[in-house]
């Protein structure tokens, strides 16, 4: 009477709703890209005709002429004629990662437990892949992300004193944003990591090291543990290279350093790569650390697994691309070159840029169309007068006024 | 009943006033109001309204979910929550009880821990003795709304209390059962379910018991990781808990699981007090105060106190050295047997580390000894408790209701050290 790993697994909303192949993934990215562009470009055009209708009526209205008394500015009419230039799916997901990165950044800077960290990144990924960037900025996302992740992950505090981890914050701001999360989320909150696994991995293999590993072996029937741990102690330093024999105490070294890396792998490369969408946490765990020692995971895995069953076969060729995924990040390689650093920055910074023009109106203010959602659920019964429509048109137009100082700060002021 | 304007698909066109009918009542209004329709106005300009439908793909999904559903009568309302009946609406025979989490202006922090967690782990563990979460949907006055298995006939602290229903030890014996599977699940999923008791513990129509309000729950910490040890109801809380401990595992549901099945076989509470304190007091009285030899470390648990020093029930007395002798547990649990006192005396071991686990307890000889557990459809069922299961339903994780003997049990969650 035992559920096994898998059993769980399969029930979860993680593999039911968050698994995918590399081909459903971008097509539904592609699918949300090209419904948020075609949004933000109708949404843009209805605030250019309505700015203009806007400033003709006051001027009208004012009986100025030539517009000179006129409050509103009339808007570059050159803008009018200027298709928005929207990110593409490939550019959106650049920008995604590098909220992601960020994430990873505030973090550690706010010393949050690994796993909330880890389970605010993939609330990222998986929010983005059913809503924009354009539609809604990582930096209103990412930080009430980090603030759900807190909750789900038992690690909360008070908004105020979440808020404080960031300048020029308000918990209004934090709060804000959490209802379109919690429903692009589909309201599930768990996320399945592979840092448990991990670690129960390492204890294992430290156990076989000290040859007092009890559990089952597929090596051989009737080795003792003591065999096991010889075996272990004649394991090749890398793939492809002869056998050589190593005491207990460099064994455990290894196994630590092994550790440390595999870890290392799945707190960066595993976060901000599409793994968690494509495999499951054993996958990552195990595929983490055979880039960190291939011939003790190896080891490890023929342990667990008769080597020559179609079974073993298969997983480890799915190790191996997941392997091949998590090595080809970045942050991989620790030694990179500061080339491969700035080009990158440089990309980003130019697409964040780009993002700017190109956002969708209607949703800059999440504060305000927070409180606006709120306050119609309210006054929905009553039906509308005159009076609140206006002020309500005057809200939305001093709102989106102050939103675009708000997320402009390079931008020169008007 | 849900008028079809509510809840059609197509909401009003934009600008247009809502319709009054649709204000009848306080929850058709919020579920009209969550139309897109009637939140437009207020973002979209006289000049030119964006072309309705024009919702994010997230905003559509919900709405597909929340059109599945047809909300019917009010159930009750709790400071929490209230519960509709409701069912799917492609089968008006799919019942289902629709619990809307009110939204809380004490709780300055956003959407609450306790429907979070709620949300959470029901979303992942389906089990016939787990309350089937079917969905969850949003409105747009940021309400949530779960979807919750329809269970119309009360609970098992319910059952002991209906002084007209008569039961025998089979009966307790199936209940148990299926209380032992819903926890080993839980378990078995690392998850703790920390509020185990009798009006958790809801009964379907077809007389399955089925573990509800995961509003405490929590998966098992790392190694090292402090927890709360302000969790589980008074009755239900084990000795570690009393004492402070701030590492813990499963045992803790199982000492409530030892509470509730001892509720069943005497029909009533059966470690009850008002105070923590009072609690130990009678939890000492009844096992003896622990020391060193019978559990080791305890002593170095943040509220220990010697046995010299451990007060007892009756005011000014120490409580009881030795726990009570065989024969009080026979005597006072003749529905048990010999091997259910058995069964509950593992589960209420003062030892967390010697209490039985879920596993275990399911592994025990109770289950298969004579009598036989009653089949599920001859249990002896509690009519008229839908309205009972919605009391339940929308209360909120550690809640108890204002009725009953523990209405003092309140507890506050220190959110701010741990969970």
């Amino acid at each position: 009477m035992k559920l096994s790993e898998d059993d769980i697994y399969r029930t979860s909303t993680q593999f039911n709703h968050w698994s995918f192949t590399t081909q459903q993934l971008a097509a539904q990215r592609l699918k949300t890209n090209m419904q948020a562009t075609e949004r933000v470009k109708a949404n843009v055009a209805r605030q250019r005709a309505q700015r203009l209708q806007q400033a003709e009526s006051d001027s009208l209205s004012s009986g100025v002429e030539n517009g000179s008394g006129a409050n509103t500015p009339l808007p570059d009419r050159s803008s009018d004629v200027k298709e928005v230039d929207c990110l593409t799916a490939e550019e959106e997901l650049m920008i995604v990662d590098e909220f992601c990165e960020r994430a990873l950044a505030l973090g550690a800077h706010c010393q949050f437990p690994t796993e909330v960290t880890a389970s605010c990144v993939q609330f990222l990924r998986r929010f983005y892949l059913y809503n924009s960037p354009m539609t809604y900025h990582g930096q209103n996302i990412s930080r009430t992300a980090m603030f759900l992740a807190c909750k789900t992950e038992n690690a909360h505090q008070s908004v105020e004193t979440f808020a404080t981890n960031f300048s020029k914050t308000t918990a209004e701001q934090i709060l804000a944003p959490e209802y379109v999360i919690v429903q692009g989320l589909r309201f599930q909150f768990d996320v399945k990591h592979p840092f448990r696994g991990l670690k129960g991995g390492h204890l294992e293999l430290v156990e076989m090291a000290r040859g007092s590993y009890e559990g089952p072996n597929n090596i051989e029937d009737g080795m003792t543990s003591a065999d096991l741990q010889a075996r272990m102690l004649t394991l090749p330093r890398k793939a492809h290279e002869p056998s050589a024999k190593t005491s207990m105490q460099d064994m455990e070294k290894r196994l630590t350093s092994a550790y440390g890396f595999a870890s290392h792998i799945l707190k960066n490369a595993a976060l901000l790569t599409d793994a968690y969408f494509l495999y499951t946490p054993s996958h990552i765990w195990l595929s983490s650390h055979l880039l960190a020692d291939e011939p003790l995971t190896l080891f490890y895995l023929s342990i667990k697994l008769p080597s020559h069953s179609p079974l073993y076969i298969k997983l480890l060729s799915t190790l191996r691309s997941c392997a091949a995924l998590l090595s080809s990040h970045r942050t991989f390689n620790a030694q990179r070159s500061p080339d491969v650093d700035a080009k990158h920055k440089a990309r980003v910074k130019q697409l964040i840029e780009k993002l700017k023009s190109c956002r969708d109106p209607d949703k800059v203010d999440l504060v305000k169309l927070n409180q606006a959602q709120k306050r119609d659920a309210v006054e929905g019964e009553g039906g509308f007068d005159e009076s609140k429509a206006k002020r309500r048109k005057v809200e939305r137009e001093t709102y989106q006024k102050e939103s675009d100082n708000f997320w402009g700060p390079e931008l020169p002021k008007a | 009943m849900a008028s079809p304007v509510v809840l059609s698909p197509r909401p009003n066109p934009p600008g247009a006033k809502v319709d009054p009918v649709a204000a009848r009542s306080k929850a058709l209004a919020i579920l009209a109001s969550s139309n897109k329709a009637t939140r437009s106005p207020a973002v979209a300009p006289a000049a030119s309204t964006p072309k309705d439908g024009d919702l994010d793909l997230a905003e559509q999904m919900n709405d597909d979910v929340r059109r599945q559903f047809v909300s019917g009568k009010r159930l009750g309302e709790g400071t929490y929550a209230i519960v509709y009946a409701g069912h799917y609406r492609h089968n008006p025979d799919a019942l289902v009880a629709i619990k809307k989490i009110k939204f809380n202006a004490e709780f300055k922090d956003g959407i609450a821990m306790d429907a979070i967690r709620e949300i959470k782990f029901l979303s992942e563990l389906t089990h016939p003795n787990i309350i089937k979460l079917h969905a969850v949907f949003s409105t747009k006055d940021q309400n949530l709304s779960l979807v919750l298995e329809h269970l119309p006939l009360g609970d098992l602290e319910g059952l002991w209390k209906n002084r007209k229903l008569t039961y025998s030890g089979a009966d307790i014996k199936a209940w148990a059962n299926m209380l032992c599977q819903a926890i080993w699940f839980c378990h078995e999923n690392y998850v703790l379910h920390r509020d185990i008791k009798g009006n958790n513990l809801l009964i379907a129509a077809d007389g399955t018991v089925k573990l509800a309000d995961f509003g405490l729950a929590r998966s098992f910490a790392d190694p090292g990781r402090p927890m709360t040890s302000n969790v589980i109801t008074r009755f239900y809380r084990p000795p570690e808990l009393l004492y402070g401990c701030y590492h813990y595992g499963g045992a803790v549901d199982m000492w409530s699981v030892g509470c509730v099945i001892a509720e069943l076989a005497i029909r009533n509470f059966f470690l009850a007090s008002e105070t923590d304190i009072g609690q130990l007091a009678t939890i000492c009285d009844h096992f003896g105060t622990p020391t060193e030899e019978n559990w080791p470390s305890v002593s170095t648990l943040r509220y220990y106190v010697a046995p010299s020093q451990q007060p007892g029930i009756q005011k000014g007395s120490t409580a009881a050295k030795m726990g009570k002798p065989a024969s009080w547990w026979r005597g006072t649990f003749p529905l048990l047997g010999e091997d259910g006192v058995d069964l509950i005396r593992g589960m209420l071991a003062m030892d967390p580390k010697k209490r039985l686990t879920a596993k275990q307890a399911l592994e025990h000889r109770y289950w298969t000894a004579l009598p036989r557990p009653t089949k599920k459809e001859k249990l002896p069922k509690d009519a008229g408790g839908e309205a009972k299961a919605a009391e339940d339903l929308k209360r909120k994780g550690g809640e108890t209701p204002a009725n009953g003997r523990a209405d003092k049990v309140a507890r506050k969650l220190d959110f701010a050290s741990m969970g």
